[in-house]
């Protein structure tokens, strides 16, 4: 078990470093920097200064260097768009990524196993109706729904249209915060969850119908146990094998279709984030955010894998 | 089931192929009276039953975008002239089957020119991803041993990556605004870029398996050597494999151009794709009066329904890997 | 637009009343709206952060809204009558050279803190604005004659500055200068570190003003909080106390789709600019229904510009240079151009030609009377038929006897859907002389750097002037100017009415009496028409729209459309 930690532990210092190293050098590397827009309005000094300020007038690799060094010690530079120093920007994004993607995974999970599992073990119009409503959310893309909910919000009213916190939370304590976080959240969570809720429901359908044609269950119904029983407490545990695997996959799911949702419905989140610093080639702050995409990535692996080996025991003697 | 999604894609294949004689109207030309103009609602009955016709459209105020149709004036369809199937004669009023967006171009042609944007750039990617995939899986997967490590963790490692992130950065490394050609290249080799590892894996380990086969060892003792043995008999047995990975690629990649463009990223403007198309939906009061603005998400929408209709009957539930 | 001569002389006149000898006292009174009443709060937006909360080293929209609304001035430019004001100064003289000004500041103002308020801090600001390590954006708006304005405080109620020459906007030019508060930024401008000063990290309670509102919170990314300030010196015409508001929020909605659904679902009172052409359908609908006033605010004060690059040494080799460098070329465009079809299909019908870059919305200094060139296709190709360019007959495109094609790319910003329209009506109409267009839409960034090294043939573009006042858009003007657009900083004028151009602006900035400073701005109008070296088309009609729970909403053709006047607005439920 602590070889199967340590590895993915290793695995996603890696995955870090690559992949903000690289976001970093491409942004570098990009034509026009982040002093483009100023040009017309500032004197010289100003741009050489600011250029001076992101270690642009460096050569990119004395440049990562020097990103590097300062990383170690947790210093991610600063922001040019935001004026503040990156980390606290990142963490802030990450954590407002977090809470959507927790969100919508907890709803795609509440929705998807239990209709899965209602769609795999009866037949019948249910099953029916399940599946077609499940291919049908399969080819909504957050893209198109969450503009089709903005749309909704904008002309019903029933929710507010886009952001994370409204005006009137202000001087409030904690739970009307929480209430006016959780006003805005059906939107993007809703956008987010209703494929990847489809696709839980289909494979539960799926792994169920195996599941329940295996001999134990007959063993099982011989003896006399009900059938209900037999769904929830046998078939289950056996049908859930490939859910867990897929829970990984979902998380890199669910950070990039975050990216397009948190676009459409203005969610301070970490994908409109790097949106952002890419457009305005922000070069300290597409390294950061890079960085911690991959650390969410990571983790998001880790209780994936972690999930896997406790469903499935051959993983664990195997030692992944 | 599967027929009516087979249906669904042959028909939107068909649009593709048959936009230019589709469209009524070029998809680049901007009709200045007709900004933002309503669809013309095409009547067949005036008193009695007619070939079916149009009243020219008549405008009362830009700013307040109304338009008025002019009873008075009965303007007659033109079917299968000028090369075109449907249209209408040029002093006679824009035929605007799904009405006109911002620049007073048509949204029903540039919503079938739109197909063959959207459709070439993903079956270019995906023959793309599916080529390097497959020879990167079969080399992996017949070589074995460190060239086989190697490979599998260049795949592990990419497969990981979230593919929206991945293809924002690279696209945003570049210029920001190029040519439509060199978008073009460039979206596919993105898109091929992030597509390939799925393959990769997949074909590798069909390759693992069929290498313990008997008529493999037969082959090597004939002397056969490792190209011919993957080119001739290996790879062809993951023809089915990659069949089905190509009806996955296919709408992720539709997908992916679309967000991309959506955000202005991909296609400039000037270019009709489902995703440029999406960009003036993006004002929402605006589509709140013209919701035939949306059709390029309904278009999406059937797309990338009819392919997962089409294949559901094939055991795997499709996972939606792309947003 | 147009205005009679007499209406503008007169106008004028009462305006320009800076370089004459002034006494003026009194209370600048607010118009009290009859129902204002005290309390509320409303919601404003944001387009983006801003960038720092000190207006001396930062000059983003952001930072320039949050200045209005926590900073003081010695005088204030009305911006809807374009007067000027007594703001913290109640009274001014001007000596006849008009190089002294000695400005009274009201008795007993105090800061947001309680701290004094006196001729001290004037002069610090100032000191701020020329010190070389502050690198204060600002000190060119306030070098006259080539030299900083410099001052003395003989008492505490007493400021004199004195400026290097006479200068024609004289007491107007401190309409720029927020007073900063000494005992706050004393120390900082002491050892170097003014430029990140108040940065949106610094404790609200250290951002102490004289305006209106304090800065009550930051939440970074999502809003600006700024609370009324309870010291603040303005009074209301009955003596009450203003602002009649509690609080102003400021939302920074990056996007004009969300904020425009923002302010239609109610959750918006302001936006940060006016209404796009496209949205006015959707807020006419809101007002029917109840739950929006729109407002026009006037014709916008600046107009969509189309230049050719004109710089000799890096457009020299081209061939078709020689063409584009001569007037005919550009008055050949001029007139192939239908402008009443281009502001209806640009601006949907929501525009006004116009033929120079000051609109009839820039109401003091617009001259009805420069001359124009009419829309009239055969003159324009008789234009370039004068220098041998005419349309070839296979393709109808011009070119010349070595068949040099007059074919032009022209770049442009792109996601703007006016620029887009702009380009492509420009197209269609130039097509019709033989002119090609290829139209390139650029982000901005690359867009200016393209435009600063002149690696383009044509930009189509709206450069946001900074000032009404032509002495304060000199960079534009001049041909030193680093806003000469079609040939930036020039070491010695490259033509002719260029330097015509120069020596005039250098009279009228110092021209104190104000007709002939108009004379000579009417002159340099004129120069250019016969020039054109850009060509603008037509000037939008600023549309505008808010709540209907605001009141005492004075709107301004300029930005902020409703902010500038934050201290009378009140709120009814």
């Amino acid at each position: 078990m602590t070889a199967f930690v340590a590895r993915r532990f290793l695995f996603a210092v890696a995955l870090v470093f690559v992949v903000s190293s690289a976001a970093l050098l491409l942004t570098r590397l990009a034509p026009a920097d982040v002093t483009a827009e100023l040009a017309l309005l500032a004197p010289a000094e100003e741009i050489a200064r600011t250029r001076a300020r992101f270690d642009l007038d460096r050569r990119p690799l004395e440049q990562w260097g020097i990103w590097l060094g300062r990383a170690g010690r947790f210093d991610f530079g600063d922001s040019y768009l935001y004026n503040r120093p990156v980390r606290g920007l990142v963490l802030d994004a990450a954590a407002n990524t977090a809470v959507l993607a927790v969100v919508a995974l907890a709803a795609a999970t509440a929705f998807g196993i239990p209709l899965g599992m209602l769609a795999g073990s009866r037949g019948g119009l249910a099953a029916a109706a399940i599946r077609s409503v499940s291919l049908v959310c399969l080819s909504l893309p957050p893209l198109l729904t969450s503009l089709l909910l903005v749309y909704v919000a904008a002309t019903t009213r029933w929710f507010p249209v886009g952001g994370m916190t409204s005006v009137g939370a202000l001087d409030a304590r904690w739970s009307t915060w929480l209430a006016d976080v959780a006003a805005h959240l059906p939107l993007p969570a809703l956008a987010l969850a209703l494929p990847i809720a489809a696709t839980f429901e289909r494979l539960q359908a799926q792994s169920m119908t195996e599941a329940l044609h295996q001999p134990f269950v007959a063993a099982a119904a011989a003896r006399g146990v009900a059938p209900s029983d037999i769904v929830v407490r046998h078939a289950w545990r056996v049908s859930l094998r490939p859910i867990c695997g897929v829970y990984g996959i979902a998380i890199g799911t669910l950070l990039s279709g975050s990216f397009v949702v948190e676009f459409v419905t203005a969610w301070p989140g970490l994908g409109r984030l790097m949106y952002e610093a890419l457009r305005a080639r922000d070069i300290y702050l597409v390294a950061g955010c890079a960085a911690m995409g991959g650390l969410v990535l990571a983790a998001g692996m880790m209780i994936g894998d972690l999930l896997l080996a406790a469903a499935d025991p051959r993983v664990r003697e195997r030692g992944a | 089931m599967r027929r009516v999604g087979l249906t669904l894609v042959a028909l939107v294949l068909l649009v593709a192929l048959g936009a230019p004689w589709l469209a009524p109207n070029p998809p680049d030309r901007s009709f200045p009276q007709s900004l933002y103009a309503p669809p013309t609602a095409v009547h067949l009955f005036d008193g009695s039953l007619r070939a079916p016709f149009i009243y020219q459209q008549r405008l009362i105020s830009r700013l307040e975008r109304r338009f008025e149709d002019d009873e008075s004036r009965r303007v007659a369809l033109r079917w299968l002239s000028d090369g075109r199937l449907v249209t209408v004669p040029e002093e006679e009023g824009p035929l605007l089957l799904l009405g006109a967006d911002a620049l007073g171009r048509d949204i029903f042609s540039r919503l079938v020119y739109g197909a063959r944007a959207s459709l070439a750039l993903a079956l270019v990617a995906t023959l793309a991803a599916l080529v390097v995939g497959a020879v990167v899986g079969a080399v992996a997967g017949y070589a074995g041993g460190v060239v086989d490590d190697l490979l599998s963790r260049v795949t592990e490692f990419v497969l990981v990556l979230p593919a929206m992130y991945v293809a924002l950065a690279l696209r945003a490394a570049l210029p920001l605004v190029l040519p439509p050609p060199a978008v073009f290249a460039l979206l596919a080799v993105i898109f091929a870029l992030l597509g390939w590892p799925i393959v990769a894996r997949g074909v590798r380990a069909i390759i693992v398996s069929e290498r313990e086969r008997e008529y493999v060892a037969a082959g090597h003792a004939l002397g056969a050597g490792p190209w011919r043995m993957l080119a001739y008999h290996l790879l062809p047995s993951t023809t089915g494999y990659l069949m089905v990975q190509a009806t996955l690629l296919l709408p992720a990649f539709i997908l992916a151009e679309a967000t991309l463009s959506y955000v202005g990223l991909g296609f400039p403007d000037s270019v009709p794709t489902w995703g440029t198309m999406l960009q003036d939906a993006a004002n929402v009061s605006l589509v709140g009066r013209a919701p035939w603005m949306l059709a390029p998400a309904a278009a999406i929408f059937l797309v990338v329904l009819g392919v997962n209709l089409a294949i559901q009957g094939r055991g795997r539930a499709p996972v939606q890997l792309e947003p | 637009m147009r205005l009679s001569r007499l209406g503008l002389i007169l106008a004028g006149a009462g305006v320009l009343a800076a370089a004459v000898v002034v006494l003026r006292f009194g209370s600048s009174e607010a118009p009290a709206p009859p129902e204002a009443r005290r309390g509320g709060q409303i919601v404003a937006s944001l387009r983006s952060e801003p960038r720092s909360f000190n207006r001396l080293v930062s000059r983003d929209y952001a930072t320039e809204i949050l200045s209005l609304l926590t900073q003081g001035r010695l005088v204030r430019i009305n911006r809807a009558t374009f007067e000027l004001e007594p703001w913290l100064a109640e009274a001014w003289e001007s000596s006849v050279d008009g190089r002294t000004h000695t400005l009274h500041l009201r008795p007993d103002l105090t800061w947001s803190d309680g701290t004094p308020f006196t001729s001290a801090d004037v002069l610090f600001s100032l000191q701020a604005v020329f010190d070389p390590r502050a690198k204060s954006v600002l000190a060119s708006t306030l070098t006259v004659a080539g030299q900083p304005i410099t001052g003395t405080a003989p008492d505490a109620q007493t400021v004199v500055l004195n400026y290097a020459g006479p200068s024609g906007p004289g007491v107007r030019l401190l309409d720029n200068l927020p007073i900063l508060p000494k005992h706050k930024l004393e120390a900082a401008l002491a050892d170097g570190s003014f430029a990140s000063a108040w940065t949106n990290t610094t404790p609200p309670s250290e951002i102490v003003g004289m305006g209106p509102f304090v800065l009550r919170e930051y939440q970074p990314g999502q809003r600006v909080v700024l609370d009324r300030n309870p010291r603040y010196w303005r009074r209301a015409r009955d003596g009450g106390a203003l602002p009649y508001l509690d609080r102003i929020i400021l939302d920074i909605v990056p996007e004009q789709n969300a904020e425009l659904l923002r302010l239609q679902a109610g959750d918006l009172d302001l936006t940060s600019s006016e209404l796009r052409p496209e949205d006015y359908v959707s807020v006419r609908d809101a007002e029917d229904q109840g739950r929006l006033r729109l407002i026009e605010l006037g014709v916008g004060t600046d107009a969509d510009a189309f230049w050719f690059c004109l710089k000799p040494e890096v457009k020299g080799r081209d061939p078709r240079f020689k063409y584009v460098q001569r007037p005919e070329f550009r008055k050949a465009i001029s007139q192939a151009v239908d402008r009443q079809a281009f502001a209806d299909r640009v601006f949907l019908g929501a525009a006004v030609p116009v033929w120079g870059p000051i609109t009839p919305g820039n109401i003091h200094w617009f001259w009805p009377d420069v001359t124009r060139y009419p829309h009239d296709d055969r003159q324009a190709q008789a234009w370039l038929g004068s220098m041998d360019v005419h349309p070839r007959r296979v393709d109808g495109v011009a070119a010349d006897a070595a068949n040099v094609e007059m074919r032009f790319t022209v770049l442009t910003q792109r996601g703007i859907s006016w620029y887009e329209r702009g380009t492509a009506v420009l197209r269609e109409e130039l097509a019709k002389i033989g002119i090609v267009l290829d139209v390139v839409p650029l982000e901005v960034g690359a867009l200016i750097q393209r435009l600063l090294a002149c690696d383009y043939d044509a930009i189509y573009y709206r450069p946001i002037a900074t000032d009404l006042d032509p002495a304060g858009n000199m960079d534009f003007w001049l041909s030193s100017g680093s806003a000469h657009f079609w040939n930036i900083g020039q070491k010695t004028p490259a033509t002719d009415w260029e330097r015509r151009i120069d020596t005039l602006m250098f009279e009228q900035a110092a021209a104190l009496d104000p007709e002939r400073r108009r004379q000579q701005f009417n002159l340099v109008q004129q120069i250019f028409a016969e020039n054109l070296p850009v060509l603008y088309f037509a000037a939008p009609r600023l549309y505008y729209a808010h709540s209907m729970r605001l009141r005492g909403v004075v709107p301004s053709v300029q930005r902020p459309p409703v902010l500038w006047n934050a201290d009378s607005l009140s709120v009814v439920n």
